[in-house]
């Protein structure tokens, strides 16, 4: 009887509960079937773009963003001073990183010893907000750059010493001595301009979650779990966006990316694996784009460490890849031999000194001359997280134990992985890399150059390093290129990595989208794209 | 029983406590710098230590663990760096997410899994106790990731019957008003037919997805445990009063059969908490699983110290709910 009666009173509690609930919003349900959830929203509404991304991304910050999600999500709602342009290779776009384009800034004046930069801003542009975008916002969003976490590095890549606000729409910006990579830098979603005014108002953590910029697209929602969704600023100073809505799927799983596409449940995928491009292909409804990217992946050797402190050591490695079956077999042809320390999409590349090719008579040789004709044995770190790594590492594996070298693979977690690195002790190891900045002096200054902050195989070269060091301050293109082509031909053939392959970006679409334009940052610029529904 | 649950909940105090140290120390000796995961591959030391001084990782332990304790006594569970949102809200974000897939599952093993471990055990031996027990041991064995590969492939690419992989209801829908995150029980409270069809058929293959395991435990449980109630006396006793054979297997056996049961439901229900990564990936479902495996795999400390602390509260309150449970199922039991 007590049971029942408990029973009774929790059954009668709930009821409760639910008329409580549906009479408080007696509404909602009737006006969520009438803005979403009735038959037929799409064809009354024109062009909304789903694409499916793996990562829901980790700010909306601009001066803290530097993955790939977070990126996308601030070059949908910022602007930057100025931005690349394009060009068209092989039928396809591409971004000209070299080419700097007007874009918040409208010109800009360079003094004769290239380090004060005069932008004159656009007038009549405005935040979203409807607060005026002026030289005070550009100085502010430079000063955040400079104090943030993530970004600051770039504020000092950039060399930039002080900004001064002239007058309402003029900025000054003085570097500490001439850089070549200034505007590119100054390009990157890093560097948006951030709507002042609202910031001050809503406090330091506001810009973590929303937006407050000029660009294009206007953030409705943001949920890394789940998605984020843009709609298009009808009044942004460009002129309206052609898409109406962007909604962004965050879907981990690779194989799922993939089925949504071919279904046509998303519009637009990014990070096809490269296994299933050919049956992406054969969906006549879709296209797909696989551009070579400057992300680049190669097997660092530890030159510090015995037996690759022989150069004759490291250069019997490069003999001993399998580089084919890496393209082939691991790649499925969806990515492209490295020959250079630098991408080959990168000005000022030379393959010079590339003169490797799978040769084990060779590597033996070459093993013979360095004083290991009976091999030997060392150990490889395999970070987690990439499929092919793993594939590429045990093809290597293979290829070395025909020429008597054993490699013993420790796999890591990815954060113990990057955390091993940074102590510049692993021996041996596979690792990717993409330059922000598309030029050889911030990639090899990063990776090779002595001092380097990621040369984490102890390479170190004094010819090297004097001929960076040269180019850093060289003015002029074409002599800073040929010094960086020597620089590039000394590390080829010293060979402290072996060269694996520069990945290919790879994004599937429906055919009704056009636009789309590759950027070696590997982010999409919604702003140009238009789909037709 | 009051007095009892008072008891229970005064002794869970220490136990919490515990694992908010042993959490706490275990989160900052694995190997992993949050710092470095933060900052991204291409900065430099000093961009690094910056990091590392504005999260306060620069402080010897014992001050973080304080600081960590201080935070925790003023109801802040920490920000998240890997998703840029306070662990709060992506906990209340996420939870019910998980919860509602963990409830889904385990009532569709209970409904499945109950009625075929009854049968199985009346029918000792025959042919269905026998199709029971092969489809329990594949339960048991198949893989998730491979039976939920499999549901998406079949069911969706091929059948197209069920909705894309995507989240708990389809992306041109609002989801239901926010009354207790369930979707689907929100949908119904609310009176909103369309997204609880859509937020049903989201949850369907997932759901049954997850429950396999469980289905095929909870079945060969019930049919042990019915197994051996069915031969004791009172069970002799209720047939040779003339009981009819449906209430002699469900108002006599089956009620003494279940609390085994109930206590392995008890444990699944907290296994599947955190055990729902693998569904909750394949199916882009947005629950806590995935969030914790990537604060794992970001070395974001904060999220793990609160999942872990969440689900040890949570894990307690299920084991004390089952206790209670049993006292309503056997009158025998009774708390002192």
């Amino acid at each position: 009887m007590k049971r029942f009666k408990l029973m009774s009173t929790l059954v009668a509690f709930s009821i409760m509960l639910a008329g409580c609930a549906s009479s408080a919003n007696p509404t909602n349900p009737a006006s969520t079937a009438a803005t979403g959830n009735t038959g037929t929203p799409a064809a009354a509404v024109k062009s909304n773009l789903t694409v499916a991304y793996s990562e829901g991304g980790t700010t909306l910050d601009p001066a803290e963003a530097n993955d790939l999600t977070s990126d996308t999500l601030v070059l949908a709602a910022y602007d930057q001073l100025v931005t690349y342009g394009i060009k068209t290779e092989d039928g396809a776009n591409i971004a000209n990183t070299e080419d700097i384009q007007p874009m918040l800034a409208e010109s800009w004046e360079v003094s004769d010893d290239n380090t004060v930069y005069t932008f004159k801003l656009k007038q009549g542009v405005t935040f979203q907000s409807g607060n005026p975008v002026n030289a005070e916002a550009v100085a502010y969003s430079f000063d955040r750059v400079a104090s943030s976490s993530s970004g600051s590095f770039l504020y000092g890549m950039a060399a930039i010493k002080s900004v001064k606000v002239v007058d309402d729409s003029t900025v000054e910006i003085t570097l500490t001595n001439a850089n070549h990579n200034f505007l590119q830098i100054i390009a990157m979603y890093t560097f948006s301009i951030v709507d002042q005014k609202t910031v001050e108002a809503q406090g330091a953590d506001y810009l973590k979650t929303n937006a407050a910029g000029s660009g294009p697209f206007t953030l409705e929602k943001w949920d890394p779990a789940t998605e984020a969704v843009f709609t298009a600023n009808e009044s942004y100073w460009q002129g309206a966006p052609s898409l109406s809505k962007v909604t962004m799927k965050f879907t981990k799983e690779a194989s799922n990316r993939v089925l949504l596409l071919d279904k046509g449940d998303v519009d637009m995928a990014i990070e096809i694996p490269p296994k299933d491009v050919a049956s992406l292909q054969s969906n006549t409804d879709l296209t797909v784009a696989s551009n070579a990217s400057n992300r680049i992946l190669f097997f660092a050797m530890n030159n510090n460490v015995k037996p690759f402190d022989n150069v004759k050591v490291r250069q019997a490695i490069n003999y001993a890849i399998p580089y084919d079956e890496l393209l082939s077999g691991v790649m499925y042809g969806q990515a492209k031999q490295m020959k250079s320390a630098v991408a080959s999409n990168t000005p000022g590349f030379t393959d010079a000194g590339f003169v490797y090719e799978h040769n084990l008579d060779k590597a033996k040789e070459l093993l013979a001359e360095a004083g290991y004709a009976d091999g030997f044995t060392f150990d490889f770190t395999l970070g987690s997280g990439f499929d092919d790594w793993e594939d590429d590492a045990v093809l290597i594996q293979a290829e070395l134990a025909k020429i008597g070298v054993t490699m013993n693979i420790n796999k890591l977690a990815r954060a113990q992985f990057l955390e091993q690195q940074k102590t510049n002790n692993l021996t041996s190891y596979i690792s990717k890399w993409t330059s922000f900045v598309n030029d050889p002096g911030y990639h090899l200054g990063f990776l090779l150059y002595g001092k380097g902050s990621s040369n984490y195989i102890n390479y170190s070269n004094a010819e090297v390093d004097k001929l960076w060091e040269e180019a850093n301050v060289e003015t002029d293109a074409a002599k800073r290129t040929a010094l960086y082509e020597q620089a590039q031909e000394i590390i080829t053939t010293e060979a402290p990595w072996a060269y694996l392959y520069e990945y290919n970006r790879i994004v599937g679409m429906s055919n009704k989208i056009s636009g789309y334009a590759f950027y070696p940052d590997e982010v999409i610029r919604f702003y140009p794209l238009s789909f037709e529904q | 029983m009051f007095a009892y649950t008072l008891k229970r909940l005064v002794q869970m105090v220490p136990a919490l406590l515990g694992i908010i140290v042993i959490t706490f120390i275990l989160s900052r000796v694995l190997p992993g710098d949050p710092a470095i995961m933060l900052a991204g591959e291409q900065a430099p030391e000093e961009t690094v230590n910056k990091i590392r001084q504005d999260m306060g990782l620069d402080k010897p332990l014992y001050i973080q663990f304080f600081s960590y304790i201080g935070q925790l006594l003023k109801g802040d569970i920490g920000y998240a760096y890997h998703t840029g949102h306070s662990v709060a809200s992506d906990l209340a974000s996420r939870f019910p997410a998980t919860v509602e897939l963990t409830l889904a599952s385990i009532l569709i093993a209970i409904l499945v899994a109950i009625p075929v471990g009854i049968v199985a055990a009346t029918k000792k031996e025959s042919i269905l106790d026998h199709i029971s027990r092969v489809f329990s041991l594949i339960g048991a064995c198949v893989p998730i990731f491979w039976l939920g590969l499999m549901f998406i492939y079949i069911f969706y690419s091929i059948l197209g019957w069920a909705p894309a992989p995507m989240g708990r209801i389809s992306g041109d829908l609002n989801p239901p008003v926010h009354l207790t995150g369930l979707y689907v029980l929100d949908s119904i409270l609310s009176g909103d037919i369309i997204a609880l069809k859509s937020s049903l058929a989201h949850l369907l293959l997932p759901a049954i997805c997850l429950s396999t395991g469980t289905m095929a435990i909870v079945a060969r449980m019930t049919r042990s445990s019915m197994l051996e109630v069915v031969d004791q006396d009172f069970v002799r006793t209720a047939r040779a009063k003339g009981l009819r054979e449906s209430a002699v297997v469900y108002k006599h056996a089956l009620v003494n059969a279940l609390i085994p049961t109930l206590t392995v439901l008890g444990l699944q229900f907290g296994f599947l908490m955190g055990g729902a990564v693998i569904t909750e990936t394949i199916f882009s479902w947005p629950g806590i699983g995935g969030y914790v495996t990537d604060s794992i795999l970001a070395a974001d400390y904060a999220p793990i110290q609160a999942f872990t602390l969440v689900s040890a509260v949570l894990y307690c309150g299920i084991n004390l709910a089952v206790d209670l449970i049993y006292g309503f199922i056997d009158p025998r039991i009774r708390y002192e």
